[in-house]
């Protein structure tokens, strides 16, 4: 197909300013079983290219499933013509320079997930979910996995020419509790769909879903009688998974230089962040040091080169607590003066544009040991931990978040559990009072699989690597 | 694809699944472009189609999507489809109770020739004249134009063979005066004719500004306080967010079955203000209807709060299977087979009140609140409909019963069963307010409804601070 791709690039040059090309055949598998029955075992294909143009300073995007070469070239002249319908085009922008990219890239994958029979899938979760039946307060349990398969091809004008191909796989289970008008649940391994890494099903079996299975239904029911979270401004340890919430939406999407230019202002919103902070925004205390990782082995925001062709890469965004740094496209480079782009431009499947979307956005570790080390510092304080519930501004300033589960803190112990817990803040006076990060022996990645943005809507892969933290000064209430 | 082509698709993939299956062949046709800071940012052209093979063996299901149509790529998809079904019955029996039998769907008039054509120069005309009148008022513009054309047909073993097409289109714009104030408006309709791309910005730009004789700079309306309660005018747009997680949080007859309902053992029982009355309307007025849902169910109207009294959950085949006591499919499933999240209601229509407008909404309130519209709404606790989310691109102080001042945008955290319970007033007509963001497959859905006036909104912090 790549052939196909460098054919139509040669075409396109002559009749727009720039013009790529992405083909994407992409495989999905998705299993679950809910209250000991499998509930669903289904499977997609999609295979299409899609054709970007750029005629003056405006873009237009074409996606076919037609894959002849007359297909290609009526999904190029729609583009054109999209393109050209656009009234008050922009003077060209320069695009940051990149090498044309050449060669291929290829995730890690031991044990190939579609090979691996349904029936070996399907005993598995059901043995999950077996091992958290019991309990008549469960209102629901379920136990699922995932398997994606993406094979890419790219070309531009520019003389681009490569191709990648990744696999991911995963699975997760969850518990949910119900009595009166109360409503708690616990998962394993994460509270965004199971844990998913670019690796094949051993990943899947390293889970070990059933041996976690009894815990996470047994902490659902007893947070049904826990008493509620204490409230009150206090000192805060927060669970390497919620770290990296907080991290995707308050530092991840705040710094995608597009939505810091006001591009997404129709949509997911824009940024507290400008431009000309870059180099002196005071993020966060000197604890905080956060990179753009897209080499990150084994996670979701990890590619070769993104999808307009720029190598993946790492990029520092806040070093001891100050901004250096933002995610960025070719164009959102370009548009502010940077060098080069980030290489964070990647697209949901054929049918959709690219858009800056975050890579893996890590917390690099601090020395705040393990998370018994992180508590210990602790006298009168609150553990927080796994995701439940999410909210945050348009500008990526005013956040407030839930967590399934508490635990009191007393005396640098842990106590016993507390539901109902809520947390709320400002971007950066919140960063302002990281205390300490876990050391790099209690980092973990977790991953993110429906990150929203755009317009048709796209949902981004993505990964954090975090180490739990301790806070000052956090805002905490009984939800 | 031709209808035709599409049912000749469907049967196909039917008869290459052999034994009890059901296949849907959906073809989409699009365009969708986006500006910012009034100039064009990206435009989207799609033309897809996918076939989705639904096999039922001993109570299970294996559901398999191909995006060809050739009767290589069917059968290929047959056999993913039947041997998904055949591992999960080596479990033993399932639950799910077969596909439904056929029934007459009734048409409707949600599809528009016309939009249907998908013409670039209708897209650029509309935005080119949202642009103007951005350039004329003085603001900055962003937004985004979208119309596309669905055609979807159905085939099953049973014999149900149907075919259905609709259209859909949205014009959406956040203006930006020089003083930073944005505002929000947006159109969604079955029509792009229907929709006047130019009073969008216009409606956009006036809510980016101050109310005459009022500062620009916005005020607080929590006056500094952690927490505020405040009567609360909010649009059509800011109540169709909330209806839309009701929606979900409510009446998923699935989650209704299994105690996770906020409705659970609660139909019958009063949940909201007599005034409100609530359905899902697939063929109301101004709605985007559709004939039948994923599973060839027809689709009708289902009464869900009337005069306040929770009334009725929707269904799918297998959460009406799982409800029992005679429950059959309301004609709610999202997908073939029914979808692990359970059924939705997709048409919602909330009756209107006696209120000629807004600014007769907004007469009796001394000093409260006026919402435009919500982003970032989640729930805190599902069971009481507890949510939380920010105001965003219009939110005014309302003082002695008119707009006074901007005000900061402020995150709310309140109970959308306890707002309805305290609503005290409803604008008499209702409009549509689309969902149009479209993540996978384009499906165009929304709520029609009017503005209401509410007690006691529960306001938890400031949001933004400044605009």
């Amino acid at each position: 197909m790549l052939d196909a791709l460098v054919d139509l690039m040669d075409a396109a040059g002559g009749r727009c300013a720039y013009a790529d090309a992405r083909w994407v055949d992409r495989s999905h598998e998705a299993l679950t079983v809910v209250d000991g029955a499998i509930e669903s075992v289904d499977i997609v294909d999609e295979e299409g290219v899609g054709v970007r143009v750029r005629v003056d300073g405006a873009w237009g995007f074409a996606a076919t499933q037609t894959l002849s070469r007359e297909g290609l070239q009526e999904a190029l002249a729609r583009a054109l013509a999209l393109a050209e319908a656009e009234p008050r085009r922009p003077a060209p922008t320069p695009l940051a320079p990149v090498a044309p990219a050449r060669g291929s890239w290829r995730s890690p994958c031991a044990i190939d997930p579609f090979g691996v029979a349904l029936e070996e899938k399907l005993a598995l979760l059901l043995a999950a979910d077996e091992a958290m039946a019991g309990d008549p307060r469960l209102g629901r349990r379920g136990a699922f996995c995932v398997a994606e398969r993406a094979v890419k091809a790219f070309a531009s004008t520019e003389g681009a020419a490569c191709e990648q191909s990744v696999v991911e796989c995963g699975g997760g289970l969850v518990a949910v509790a119900v009595a009166d008008d109360d409503l708690q649940l616990r998962s394993y391994p994460s509270g965004h769909g199971g844990d998913v890494a670019q690796a094949g099903w051993e990943h899947v079996v390293g889970l070990d879903l059933p041996a976690h299975g009894a815990e996470v239904a047994d902490e659902a029911v007893a947070l049904l009688t826990a008493p509620p979270c204490p409230e009150g401004t206090m000192i805060v340890v927060i669970d390497s998974e919620q770290v990296a919430l907080q991290l995707h939406e308050s530092i991840g999407h705040a710094l995608e230089l597009d939505r810091m230019l006001g591009y997404e202002a129709a949509y997911a919103g824009t940024s507290f962040v400008r431009p000309e902070d870059l180099g002196a925004l005071r993020y966060g205390s000197d604890a905080l040091n956060v990179t753009a990782d897209a080499v990150l082995p084994g996670a979701l925001g990890t590619y070769g080169w993104d999808d307009e062709g720029v190598a993946g890469q790492r990029t520092p965004l806040v070093v001891e607590g100050r901004l250096v740094g933002a995610l960025s496209s070719r164009e959102t480079a370009g548009a502010v003066g940077l060098e080069a782009s980030s290489g964070a431009m990647r697209a949901d499947g054929f049918a959709r544009q690219p858009l800056v979307r975050m890579p893996n956005v890590s917390l690099e570790p601090g020395d705040g040991g393990t998370l018994a080390d992180l508590v210990a510092g602790v006298d009168d304080g609150l553990y927080l931990q796994t995701n439940r519930s999410w909210s945050i501004d348009d500008r990526r300033l005013q956040f407030q978040f839930t967590t399934q589960l508490a635990r009191e803190i007393k005396g640098g112990e842990l106590g016993g559990l507390r539901r109902n817990a809520l947390y709320a803040g400002h971007t950066p006076r919140f960063w302002s009072g990281l205390d300490a990060v876990g050391s790099a022996s209690a980092q973990q990645v977790h991953s993110f699989t429906k990150c929203g943005k755009g317009e048709p809507g796209q949902f981004a892969h993505v990964s954090h690597a975090t180490a739990p933290a301790r806070f000052r000064d956090v805002d905490v209430r009984a939800r | 694809m031709t209808r035709d082509a599409l049912l000749d698709a469907a049967r196909r993939a039917v008869r290459a699944a052999g034994g009890e299956a059901l296949a849907r062949a959906v073809s989409e046709r699009s365009v969708t472009a986006r500006l910012a800071r009034s100039r064009p940012t990206q435009a989207t052209d799609l033309q897809r189609a996918r076939v989705e093979i639904l096999c039922v063996r001993d109570g299970h299901t294996g559901l398999a999507i191909a995006s060809r149509t050739g009767d290589d790529a069917l059968a290929a998809a047959a056999r993913r489809a039947h041997d998904a079904a055949l591992a999960a019955a080596h479990a033993g029996p399932g639950d799910y109770p077969g596909l439904p039998e056929p029934a007459p769907a009734r048409g409707h008039d949600g599809f528009d020739v016309a939009t249907a054509a998908l013409d670039p120069g209708q897209t650029g005309g509309a935005l080119a004249a949202a642009l103007e009148v951005a350039e004329a008022r003085g603001v900055e513009l962003a937004g985004t134009w979208t119309a596309g054309a669905v055609t979807e047909a159905i085939a099953s073993s049973r014999g149900l063979e149907a075919v259905d097409a609709v259209t859909d289109a949205q014009f959406k714009a956040v203006a930006q005066a020089a003083d930073g104030l944005r505002g929000y408006a947006a159109r969604t309709a079955v029509a792009a004719g229907a929709i006047d791309a130019a009073a969008v910005a216009a409606e956009a730009a006036d809510k980016a500004t101050p109310p005459p004789g009022a500062p620009a700079a916005p005020v607080d309306p929590l006056d500094g306080a952690g927490t505020a309660e405040l009567p609360v005018v909010l649009g059509p747009d800011a109540v169709a967010d909330l209806l839309q997680m009701l929606g979900v949080l409510a009446f998923d007859g699935r989650a209704w079955a299994e105690g996770r309902s906020a409705l659970s053992e609660r139909l019958g029982e009063r949940v909201a203000a007599p005034n409100i009355s609530l359905s899902d309307s697939v063929r109301f007025p101004g709605t985007l209807p559709r004939a039948f849902d994923p599973e060839g169910t027809p689709k009708g109207p289902v009464p869900l709060i009337q005069d306040g009294v929770a009334h009725r959950v929707v269904h799918d085949v297998r959460s009406a299977a799982r409800a029992g006591g005679g429950a059959t499919s309301t004609g709610h499933a999202i997908s073939p087979g029914g979808a692990v999240q359970g059924p939705i209601p997709r048409n919602l229509v909330l009756a209107g009140g006696g209120a000629a407008d807004e600014a007769e909404l907004m007469a009796p309130v001394e000093r409260g609140l006026y919402v435009t519209r919500l982003w970032y709404v989640n729930p805190v606790r599902s069971k009481e409909t507890l949510l939380t989310g920010v105001t965003r691109e219009g939110t005014f102080l309302i003082e002695d019963g008119r707009l006074a001042a901007p005000a900061r945008d402020v995150r709310f955290t309140d109970s959308v069963l306890r707002l309805l319970s305290t609503t005290q007033a409803l604008s008499r007509r209702p409009r549509l307010v689309g969902t149009t963001d479209f993540y996978g497959p384009r499906f165009a859905y929304g709520v029609v409804c009017p503005a209401l006036r509410a007690d006691g909104f529960r306001l938890t912090g400031v949001a933004s601070p400044g605009v």
